[in-house]
């Protein structure tokens, strides 16, 4: 299993959302987070006076998926996420050792 | 000492084995007959007061019987009290079982052997036992550090055990009665702070906990507490006001106990799928979402007196403010404790606009209406309808400047729409009262979510506005915030019908505004808030607002920095009503992004977009058009003018300027002044020449006018419109029947070259222009990207009068074409938008350094103006 952590632009989430239920995932965690790439924000202005804009608001999807279908995954999000232009995100992968359904206490099997 | 313990199946604490199992199996045969019987009758929707009070005292049968057997094997006298809910009868099928259990003497091995006996089996019968164990003697000291305990006290009684030792028990307690009183009064007014906090102060819960919200069960219980603690100042009557804790309680406790039943535990949220089957067991009419509705309507109808009720007996105990002597206000209204009063209510039951007023009285003397006044009104509001309350201009002024945001005024429409008179007011707003929207967001009523939305505008006028800063200055540069809250009342109106409510919202709103006589300009603001109240969210959370274009169409939607604000602030207060969680830091960063970035566009990059024969909305202004304006002299007058034009001034003033502008020759000023209040409006148009813009603004500043906003609009053509809005400072037009035309005479003066304006203002230059140094170091920001054809210049400084004269001129002394101008003032500080040229070219890096030298120069004092 594999833990993959997409860090995207917010106004591309219900993409991202609709890409990843077409692929038929069964459950996604999503956060509002902030941070900045290499781009390391901007400048803006406002009344005159610049300030620098150093953290940007992003949406972090997360989504555990068997080792099979990681591929596809990543090629989705990034299809459903990518402008073209500098901030669109990252998607980090991550190997996941165990989960447990907390209700019934089973062991996920993928 | 307290024991704290949980259930624990046991085998132990017996005499006798045999008998103890027997026993054992009897009270538990007892328990599940009495706990059938509670739960059919809760099935049925029948389980109220009296159910509750009938299994309470099974419960005692049941203590009683095991403690005969327990505390016989104990010398030392015991004694076994209920306190708490089960003290006062009141004891749902899985509430906790509040025990007081005192002993007469030391506890030591024994005796905490006999009272584990007691406990063992409750426990065994899965029981949840509230047990609190004292020796009699710690009832010599006040329970400071158990604040619930010192509460559950007051409604104890005898259930088991020694008698005497119970009188005992009373005796200590009365020593320090009136001391523990006191400190009751004071621990339950904290905890119900606290506990109300945690609702967000509002009782329009759509899933409400009927145990802890506000105006549920533990308010019922706290009003009695307060009413027996201090029953000096809380009289049960409560100002003539009908008591309904009563019939509240038995119907929370009917729905409690439904859904005590429903969960097999002690779970008292009133969820929505909950909310169905209570509403069928309670036997309610109709289709499901009808008997849900029916449902939460009784709910709120009981829950609402119970926390008016109560908010006056904490008024009551605990006065805000130093008005403790009764004054009179006016003829027909008096200050109390309990807030503003009616001094003959039968007199004033048929003044309604005196009701408006007793509610303006209160709002700036910070304190409630008082429970009097409302209970007349709630007699008496039916009598009216809304056209009664707005009958003259002096009235509907009266209600709006009500409107205006300030601290108290969610809490005083929320009192309003108590008495009923909110709904009277604005009967469109009646259609959402107690108006539940199931959705996965909403935690509020509609009518509520609506007030809650005008509290958080409200928050921005607090003292206190850390976190908020941005927004609470946005609020402050509103020009008619009173339209913000009107349009925040009607945004959501239209949820009656459920679809497209932002339409529907719109349409109700008409009759509205008609009856409170808007002008054209208040409308316009009104209904575009409303139609508009979804788009700045959607914009800034599910577009990329760092689009250009994206930024470019919301601009277009807006139009101007005045409706932008506004829109920001209605989308900042309504998020932030849907619940308490919903409008994170995160949001706010995105909304106040899609902001700055909106209101650069509107004042940096509007010169670029000119009007154009195609320019959707055209084709009102030439329909509309008077008799004496043609279709080519209007054309004429628009053509290359700024889009931003249209979107800034209505009909009527577009045809006036047409009127300014016909005939114009080179060295003409064509000019009207007109009155707005307290400013005025002066409308030049004329053909471009240098220092003209300077000269205006110098002539104004010569006859002492304080220049609040001005527009300045020049087309390719070369003609020129300039609008100013000012106030008389010196009250020259007011004082002078001839000022106007004085003004007209020296500004054609002045334009024309006949009169130097210079001349004229060098012996104010000290006593005027220069009356104040800044304060604060100016801000000059110069901006060669958001236009094409200009450098646009933003200057924030400390406002002056003559500041406008002595910027545009040391812009005319460097060379520099001012073609754009925005210019407006917000609090003390002037925020001049400038689109400049020189040579018809943008500045170049040398020209602008010489502009800031010199504009710096100027700003700080430190160099004369000409």
């Amino acid at each position: 299993m594999k833990l993959i952590k997409s860090v995207i632009r917010p106004n591309k989430v219900d993409d991202v959302r609709a890409a990843l239920e077409r692929l038929n995932l069964a459950g996604m965690t999503v956060t509002d987070v902030r941070g900045h790439g290499r781009q390391k924000g901007h400048t803006a202005v406002y009344r005159g006076k610049e300030y620098e804009v150093s953290l940007l608001p992003k949406v972090e999807i997360e989504v555990v998926v068997p080792n099979d279908v990681v591929e596809e995954v990543i090629q989705a999000v990034i299809a459903a996420a990518r402008t073209g232009e500098i901030g669109d995100g990252r998607v980090f992968v991550l190997p996941v050792e165990a989960g447990y359904n907390i209700r019934t206490g089973e062991r996920d099997v993928v | 000492m307290t024991i704290t313990a949980r259930s624990q199946p046991s085998d132990s604490p017996a005499a006798d084995p045999r008998s103890a199992s027997e026993l054992r199996a009897a009270l538990k045969a007892r328990l599940a007959a009495a706990r059938d019987a509670y739960a059919a009758e809760a099935r049925q929707g029948r389980a109220g007061r009296a159910v509750l009070a009938h299994y309470a005292d099974q419960m005692d049968g049941l203590v009683r019987d095991l403690a005969t057997e327990v505390l016989s094997r104990v010398a030392t006298p015991i004694v076994i009290a209920a306190v708490g809910g089960y003290g006062r009868r009141a004891l749902c099928l899985n509430s906790d079982l509040d025990l007081l259990i005192v002993a007469g003497g030391p506890i030591a091995a024994a005796e905490e052997r006999a009272i584990g006996s007691l406990l063992q089996p409750l426990w065994d019968l899965r029981l949840t036992v509230g047990q609190h164990v004292r020796e009699i003697a710690d009832f010599d000291q006040l329970e400071t550090d158990n604040p619930e305990l010192l509460i559950a006290l007051f409604d104890r009684r005898l259930v088991a055990g020694d008698a005497p030792l119970f009188a005992d028990l009373e005796a200590r307690l009365e020593r320090r009665a009136a001391e523990r009183a006191a400190l009751a009064v004071t621990v339950l007014l904290e905890l119900v702070e606290v506990r109300h906090a945690r609702f967000n102060r509002t009782i329009y819960q759509l899933e409400p906990d009927v145990k802890e919200a506000p105006g549920a069960l533990r308010d019922i219980e706290a009003l009695r507490l307060l009413r027996a603690l201090r029953p000096d100042v809380v009289a049960p009557g409560n100002g003539g006001m009908p008591d309904r804790a009563a019939a509240a309680e038995d119907f929370l406790f009917r729905v409690r106990s439904l859904l005590h039943v429903a969960s097999g535990r002690n779970a008292n949220l009133l969820t929505h799928p909950l909310q169905e089957m209570v509403a069928e067991a309670m036997g309610l009419a109709g289709a499901p979402q009808q008997r849900v509705e029916a449902l939460m309507s009784e709910y709120f109808g009981h829950v609402r007196p119970v926390s008016r009720l109560l908010a006056s007996a904490r008024t009551a105990v605990q006065p805000s403010g130093d008005v403790m002597v009764t004054r009179a206000v006016g003829r027909y209204l008096e200050l109390a404790a309990d807030g503003v009063r009616f001094v003959d209510p039968a007199r004033v039951a048929g003044m309604p606009t005196m009701w408006l007023e007793a509610f303006r009285v209160a709002l700036t003397e910070g304190c409630p209406v008082s429970g009097q006044a409302r209970s007349c009104i709630e007699q008496h509001v039916d009598r009216y309808t809304a056209d009664d309350f707005v009958a003259t201009e002096g009235d509907r002024q009266q209600l709006r400047s009500l409107l205006v945001p300030r601290v108290g005024l969610y809490a005083r429409l929320s009192e309003m729409h108590d008495c009923g008179l909110l709904g009277r007011l604005f009967p469109e707003f009646a259609r959402i009262q107690s108006r539940v929207i199931r959705d996965f967001y909403h935690r509020y009523t509609v009518d509520e979510h609506t007030l809650l939305t005008i509290r958080n505008i409200e928050s921005l006028r607090a003292a206190d506005v850390t976190g908020r800063e941005r927004f609470a200055g946005m609020l402050g540069e509103v020009h008619a915030p009173e339209l913000l809250v009107l349009a925040l009342l009607y945004h959501d109106v239209g949820k009656w019908r459920g679809e497209d409510h932002a339409a529907e919202s719109v349409v109700m709103a008409q009759p509205m505004m008609e009856r409170l006589e808007l002008t054209p300009e208040a409308r316009q603001t009104v209904t575009f808030l409303i139609k508009q109240h979804l788009v700045m969210s959607r914009v800034a959370f599910l577009r990329d607002s760092e689009d250009p274009d994206v930024v470019s169409r919301f601009a277009a939607v807006v139009k101007t920095e005045e409706q932008l604000k506004m829109l920001c602030l209605l989308t900042w207060a309504d998020i932030g009503a849907v619940s308490p969680d919903t409008l994170t830091p995160w949001k706010e960063e995105l909304l106040w992004r899609l902001y700055v970035d909106t209101y650069n566009r509107l004042t940096y990059g509007y010169a670029d977009d000119l009007i154009a024969m195609d320019h959707a909305g055209l084709d009102v202004v030439v329909a509309g058009r008077p008799e004496d304006v043609t279709e080519a002299e209007l054309w004429g007058f628009l053509d290359g003018l700024p889009r931003r034009y249209l979107a800034l001034f209505g009909l009527a003033t577009v045809y006036r300027h047409v009127r300014l502008a016909r005939h114009i020759r080179p060295a003409e000023v064509h000019a009207s002044l007109e009155r707005h209040e307290d400013i005025w409006e002066l409308s030049v148009v004329t053909l471009d020449k240098p220092f003209l813009f300077s000269n205006i603004s110098g002539v104004l500043s010569y006859f002492g006018m304080d220049i609040h906003r001005a527009q300045a609009m020049t087309t390719p053509a070369g003609l020129v419109l300039d609008v100013f809005e000012f106030s008389d400072v010196e009250q020259f037009l007011a004082q002078n029947a001839a000022g106007a035309a004085e003004i007209y005479r020296v500004l054609q003066a002045v334009v024309s070259g006949a009169l130097d304006v210079t001349e004229l203002l060098r012996g104010k230059e000290r006593s005027v222009l220069y009356r104040r140094r800044q304060p604060q170091p100016p801000v000059i920001h110069v901006d060669h990207d958001h236009s094409e054809k200009y450098t646009v210049l933003e200057i924030v400084a400390d406002d002056a009068i003559g500041l406008l004269y002595r910027l545009s001129r040391a812009l005319s002394r460097l060379g520099c074409d001012l073609d754009l101008a925005l210019i407006s003032t917000e609090g003390k500080r002037a925020i001049d938008v400038l689109h400049v040229t020189k040579g018809g070219n943008k500045l170049s890096p040398l020209d602008e350094a010489a502009l800031r030298q010199e504009l710096r120069a100027m700003l700080e004092g430190t160099h004369e103006a000409d």
